[in-house]
């Protein structure tokens, strides 16, 4: 009992110390609670703006395409593998699309891009294409139909309704092929790399244009009813498309850029964490020194009783322990009310582009158990360990140097 | 007779060198039999508290020997001292000798909870005690909320609750009155006729002396004169 129970009483001693220790403490678990659950939605919509643009969450290429866009290196028969991705419950959508460098000209400019050719129907359950168009309508499948981005759109400095000639290889021959199409779409990813180099045409078309012939295409793009199927290499998407001739990966292969920027960043929440915590038990450490000072005669009087040390330094520990789990209950029902309002409304951001990634305009925190049972743990033990050395202090304390203390 | 503490040359030096050297305690002999009644007296400094601390176990003597009941515990190790003056001596000081957030009765406890004494048996001495210093009614208070007098009653209750060989005080009535504190002593005196109970205690007051059945007169140190009544 009798310990607890005395430390629990102690802490009531000087209320006002003991609810600033805890607002210290509690404070600090709310904003790391927050920092983890921004951290978490900020990932989230990187990795949704990167997979749900253009990506997708796995793709299948003929090995070596992406090493240069080979146009030659294309899949032959699309119908193939696009049956077994239907009959695959894992699989939420799929597209095939072509891919070729163009030469891209309007009567008044001219300039270089990359040219998709893509089911519009297909792409509509995949990427962001049908969203991103700002001006005109989407794909509807009719001849000479061509969605180009906004920034390529100034750069050749024509409008809706325009007509422009894109120049292409034709696969296997190399011979240039030129077709005239008219601007039915402009878009605006708000990705400059794309909104500048990519435009989309009709997947008939284009396999016509570069003779691919009925099934051939150069990408198949995949989206997973569960996100977190990417990670799962084991997956049959991966295993039955890993062949000699074809390669599936997952987009944390395909970009390892920004997969390495997510593992990074929660890096930057230990780093937070750490940086919170020091400061908090630089503050556990103050108080709990100040308590002792004020009971150095009253522990004189104890030990001179018959109080063992180790009986003394776990009081103060006991009493740094019930700081921890009452500043833990008030920092995970502050960090709870907050999310309330961060996970449904948002942290504002202003436009921004993050490394070749749009970003919508707020982060929508999201909550993650671990942050109301690992991170309070990691509380209790750094509270804990900040009581160690007023706790040593305490059991050393010398009986007859203590009494000596005039109050 | 029985002998309940003995000190042998018993030497309190502080200080490092030979000037600065303060002879707390100074070749101390002194017995101390059971069912004796001695107070201590001397001017301040002459080494009253010290000589109670060593008696006690509070502190190690820098020479000399200290037997509570027949065991020299002039060398004994901070553990063994910690559990030797929480079996056989009882300590009273000055003032504060109470934890402010337990009730009296918890403070009376307190001891016999480091004892490892049955909760039936705490609550059968509590009662006790409580009616040996007067202060039944009083056990749920909380020190901040009794006298200064009462509150050296429970200090009192306390030390006799743990039953030990011999009660130590040191001036138990510095901070009282002087009719709080002949009123505290005559609790002592009848727990000292009643039970029997050793009681060794240090005082600068004339009337608070006057009432012990013997004399100890310490002067830098020194037992200057021992007289029995
Ligand atoms: N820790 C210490 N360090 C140095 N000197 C000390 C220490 N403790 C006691 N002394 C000295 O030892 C001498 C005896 O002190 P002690 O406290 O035993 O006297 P006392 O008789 O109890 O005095 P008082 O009536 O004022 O309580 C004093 O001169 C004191 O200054
Ligand atoms: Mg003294």
């Amino acid at each position: 009992m009798q310990l607890v129970q005395l430390a629990f009483r102690n802490l009531f001693r000087n209320t006002r110390r003991t609810v600033l220790t805890v607002l210290l403490i509690s404070f600090s678990l709310t904003a790391l609670i927050i920092t983890d659950a921004m951290m978490r939605g900020m990932t989230d919509l990187i990795v949704k703006s990167i997979t749900e643009t253009l990506l997708g969450e796995a793709q299948i290429h003929k090995q070596g395409f992406r090493d240069n866009f080979d146009i030659d290196l294309f899949i032959e028969d699309t119908a193939e593998i696009e049956d077994s991705l239907s009959n695959d419950p894992t699989v939420l959508a799929y597209a095939s699309r072509t891919i070729s460098g163009a030469m891209i000209s309007s009567s008044y400019n001219v300039t270089g891009g990359m040219v998709y050719g893509i089911d519009a129907d297909a792409e509509a359950d995949l990427s962001r294409i049908k969203i991103a168009v700002e001006t005109g309508s989407y794909l509807s499948g009719k001849p000479n139909e061509i969605l180009i981005g906004k920034t390529m759109g100034d750069l050749l400095e024509i409008k809706l309704g325009d007509r422009i000639v894109v120049t292409l290889t034709e696969a296997n021959t190399g011979e240039m092929t030129q077709a005239l199409f008219r601007v039915s779409g402009l878009l605006h990813f708000g990705i400059t790399e794309i909104d500048k180099n990519i435009a989309f045409i009709n997947i008939d078309e284009a396999r016509k244009l570069i003779r691919l012939g009925a099934h051939g295409a150069h990408e198949i793009a995949i989206r997973f009813r569960n996100p977190e199927d990417a990670k799962n290499t084991a997956l049959a998407v991966f295993t039955n498309h890993n062949t000699e001739t074809l390669e599936s990966l997952s987009w944390l292969q395909l970009n390892k850029e920004v997969s390495s920027i997510i593992e990074m960043s929660s890096y930057g929440t230990l780093i937070i964490g750490l940086i919170l915590f020091l400061l908090a038990s630089l503050g556990v450490i103050n108080s709990m020194f100040m308590s002792i000072y004020e009971r150095i005669y009253e522990f004189g009087v104890l030990k001179a009783i018959g109080t063992r040390p180790l009986d003394l330094g776990l009081l103060i520990i006991i009493e740094s322990l019930l700081i921890a789990l009452i500043s833990c209950a008030v920092g995970i029902i502050l960090a709870l009310l907050i999310s309330e309002y961060t996970s449904t409304v948002g942290i504002p951001l202003g436009e921004m582009e993050f490394s070749g990634l749009a970003m919508s305009d707020r982060i929508l925190t999201q909550f993650h158990i671990s942050q109301i049972t690992e991170l309070p743990i990691y509380v209790i033990l750094l509270t804990v360990m900040s009581g160690l050395y007023p706790a040593w202090f305490a059991s050393k304390i010398i009986p007859t140097e203590a009494l000596q203390r005039s109050l | 007779m029985t002998i309940v503490i003995e000190t042998k040359d018993l030497c309190r030096y502080f200080g490092d060198s030979e000037e600065t050297m303060v002879k707390a305690a100074d070749h101390v002999n002194i017995e101390i039999e059971k069912g004796e009644f001695t107070a201590i007296i001397g001017p301040s400094g002459s080494g009253k508290t010290t000589v109670l601390h060593l008696m006690g176990g509070l502190d190690n003597p820098t020479s000399g020997e200290v037997e509570l009941s027949g065991k020299n515990i002039a060398k004994m190790s901070g553990g063994e001292l910690c559990d030797l003056r929480r079996d056989h001596i009882g300590f009273i000081f000055q003032s504060y000798n109470l934890i402010p957030v337990l009730s009296a009765e918890e403070n009376i406890e307190y001891i016999m909870l480091l004892q490892g004494v049955k909760t039936s048996e705490r609550k059968k001495r509590v009662k006790e005690m409580l009616a040996l210093v007067g202060l039944s009614g009083l056990e749920n208070r909380r020190p901040g909320k009794l006298s200064g007098g009462q509150q050296q009653r429970v200090a009192i209750a306390r030390a006799m609750a743990s039953r030990p060989d011999i009660i130590l005080a040191d001036e138990p009535t510095a901070n009282l009155d002087s009719k709080t504190g002949i009123a505290l002593l005559d609790v002592m005196k009848e727990l000292n006729e009643a039970h029997d109970m050793t009681f060794v205690f240090s005082t600068h007051d004339e009337k608070i002396m006057s009432r012990a059945s013997r004399l100890i007169h310490m002067r830098d140190g020194k037992v200057e004169l021992d007289e029995r009544k």
